[in-house]
């Protein structure tokens, strides 16, 4: 499984590399090259997620799963990898939600910061994938410079999961009442 | 677009970097401290360096170590004289000793190719289930072992039948063990010779060390001779405030000390050592220092000596002239003991023949050292045992089943990481699973913010922003 999973990982890889530039063409630059960005960017988002979630299921039965939540290098792939599913997740909603109106005024902002918080975490899942077969990059010394060694679980203290709980809610809240303010 | 900024929120989009950039900021807090009812203390250096030569002539073969230290402990545990009582201190607790009693050790176990694992796993193989020390350690003291000891890696009291042991260390299935004590063997210039097969032995004969302590009359039974050491005893003062040093009467041995007199003038505060140092006999004897142990200027700088071919091979690896062994190394400083020790991943051993560390052949007595030493990194292991290793919750088990050595996987700061977390690892692990969905709901509640601002309100062309 291994094998097939070094395999699978190259497609939303792709997939999400492409995105990110796409994101980052038709938010920024004018012209036909945008144009076609703006316009292909939700099938190839929606492969994204079909292509990461098989790469996912992939990855989970490389090893036991008592191995994998043994393995802090292992928890921090599967989180990463999660956390990258989730931001590109947001991002084909919004885009999905929004149509050919994705890129309109501050909304490409919003895509723009998505899409790359979503590549960062996703260049660190990619990172920890290469320390689990032995092979490092210099990106994670990159992130050590940055305060996190990803030989250490990545976890929070109690209180800041909560806050990051409180933040989602919060946040789900106003999205509702500006909902209902909108119709 | 103006509609969007009206009935949308935009901004709530900087929930999500402001959600993952506190978690950035504040990873890895909140579970990792000591907790002694666990047996868990964690060092303040997880690595350290420890710098060897070896060198060998017709007859005997010598290692040189060398390794940082802030303050030398050269005292282990001792016994203070309190109103009338005699109240030992020093014993091992987890991680330092905090009186600071407990002597620098350093140890070497040694191998002929006889256990092929240990030149890949090294120590590691050697932990057992139930090991001492461990937070699930068992009721009874368990020492280092060989795996192959053990019916059942899993529990720890599954020894083989006698006669099978008795085979396997005929075998040659056991390491050999040499075991430099700083306040137990080092005042007589000597080593502790051991070995590890169903447990951690002493070799044949008899220890540097004994027990100063009469268990009926609940005193010691031997004290200093006032004659030679010029004091009866220590004084408390005296190695709290670190006045105790190589050219005190530190230690009790049979040419210093003499028997206990209960009628003397004791005082509080006196204290006497709770061991007595002798001289070897037989095979545990065959490790001597050469010249003195001692520490200067931050570093101990420890030589140790063995003839080659010591006559017992149920004891010791007989080491031979252009043999390869493997080696790997312990130190305890900081008054630890037990498993608090910092260790290395195995190394190969050469006599005259290239190795990561190899022993230079000499004419003499005494080598002439260079300064051309192998640097290895010694690093806390934590609480990883080998039936862990093995199994499933392992994902090289694999590889060890292949026969995939250590180093190939796993640098020695990693290992001392990984040994950091396996302490916590319940605890880790919930966190870590909390962490992970608290990031998705903060996205999912972004996106749910987001989606007012995100409805298809566009009139212009398809494709073209406004």
């Amino acid at each position: 499984m291994s094998g097939l999973h070094h395999m699978l990982v190259h497609f939303p890889l792709g997939f999400w590399a492409l995105a990110t530039l796409m994101v980052l063409i038709g938010a920024l630059l004018p012209g036909r090259m945008a144009e076609l960005s703006r316009a292909a960017l939700l099938p190839v988002l929606v492969l994204s997620l079909l292509a990461a979630l098989v790469a996912i299921a992939s990855g989970l039965l490389v090893w036991p799963i008592e191995a994998s939540t043994s393995s802090p290098l292992a928890r921090n792939h599967i989180l990463t990898a999660l956390w990258s599913l989730g931001v590109f997740t947001m991002l084909t909603v919004l885009v999905w939600r929004a149509g050919s109106a994705a890129f309109d005024g501050a909304r490409r902002w919003v895509l723009l910061l998505l899409a790359l918080i979503g590549i960062s975490i996703f260049a660190t899942t990619g990172t920890i994938g290469g320390h689990l077969v032995g092979a490092t990059t210099q990106f994670s010394e990159l992130l050590k410079l940055f305060g996190w060694d990803v030989y250490h679980t990545f976890f929070v203290p109690t209180w800041v999961i909560a806050v990051m709980v409180l933040i989602g809610i919060v946040c789900a809240v106003l999205g509702l009442k500006g909902r209902r303010a909108a119709l | 677009m103006a509609r969007q900024d009206k009935t949308g929120i935009p901004w709530l989009a900087l929930g999500l970097p402001i959600a993952l950039g506190l978690a950035w900021v504040t990873h890895g807090s909140g579970v990792i401290e000591d907790d002694p009812e666990r047996n868990i203390a964690i060092p303040d250096e997880l690595t350290m360096p420890l710098q060897v030569q070896a060198a060998y002539s017709d007859s005997h073969i010598f290692f040189r170590y060398r390794w940082p230290s802030e303050r030398p402990h050269i005292l282990h545990d001792v016994l203070v004289y309190e109103n009338g009582d005699w109240v030992k201190k020093g014993s091992a607790v987890p991680g330092s000793n905090p009186d600071g009693l407990h002597e620098d050790r350093v140890a070497m176990m040694l191998d002929d190719g006889s256990v092929p694992d240990f030149a890949r796993y090294g120590g590691y193989m050697t932990i057992g289930a139930g090991a001492a020390g461990f937070t699930d350690e068992a009721p009874e003291e368990v020492s280092k072992s060989m795996p192959g000891t053990r019916i059942d890696l899993g529990d720890w009291a599954s020894r083989q039948a006698p006669e099978t042991l008795q085979a396997q260390r005929e075998a040659g299935y056991f390491l050999d063990l040499w075991h430099w004590r700083g306040h137990r063997s080092n005042p007589l210039n000597l080593a502790d010779d051991q070995w590890v097969g169903a447990e951690r032995s002493g070799d044949a004969g008899r220890s540097p060390y004994t027990t100063n302590w009469d268990g009926d009359a609940g005193q010691p039974l031997w004290m200093l001779d006032p004659e030679v050491a010029g004091q009866a005893a220590l004084r408390w003062e005296d190695i709290e405030a670190g006045r105790v040093d190589f050219d005190s009467p530190y230690f009790l041995a049979e040419d210093t000390a003499i028997d206990f007199d209960p009628n003397h003038d004791w005082q509080n505060g006196d204290v006497i050592p709770r061991r007595l140092v002798r001289q070897t006999e037989g095979s545990r004897g065959d490790i001597t220092v050469l010249g003195e142990g001692r520490w200067n200027d931050g570093y101990w700088d420890v030589t140790l000596s063995r003839r080659l071919d010591t006559g017992n091979p149920l004891d010791d690896k007989i080491l031979r002239d252009q043999g390869l062994y493997a080696a790997a190394f312990s130190v305890h400083r900081n008054a630890t003991g037990g498993r608090w020790h910092l260790v290395s991943l195995p190394v190969s051993l050469g006599l005259g023949r290239d190795a990561d560390l190899t022993a230079i052949p000499f004419q003499g007595r005494t080598p002439d050292w260079a300064d051309d030493w192998k640097e290895v990194t010694l690093f806390y292991p934590g609480q990883v045992n080998w039936p862990l290793l093995v199994s499933r919750a392992h994902a090289g088990a694999p590889d060890i089943a292949e026969g995939t050595p250590v180093r190939a996987r796993h640098s020695e700061r990693q290992l001392a990481i990984y040994g950091v977390e396996m302490e916590f690892k319940d605890a880790i692990i919930r966190q870590w699973i909390l962490t992970l969905i608290a990031g998705l709901i903060a996205m999912f509640g972004v996106v749910v913010a987001l989606l007012p601002a995100f409805r298809n309100t566009s009139n212009n062309r398809k494709g073209e922003p406004s």
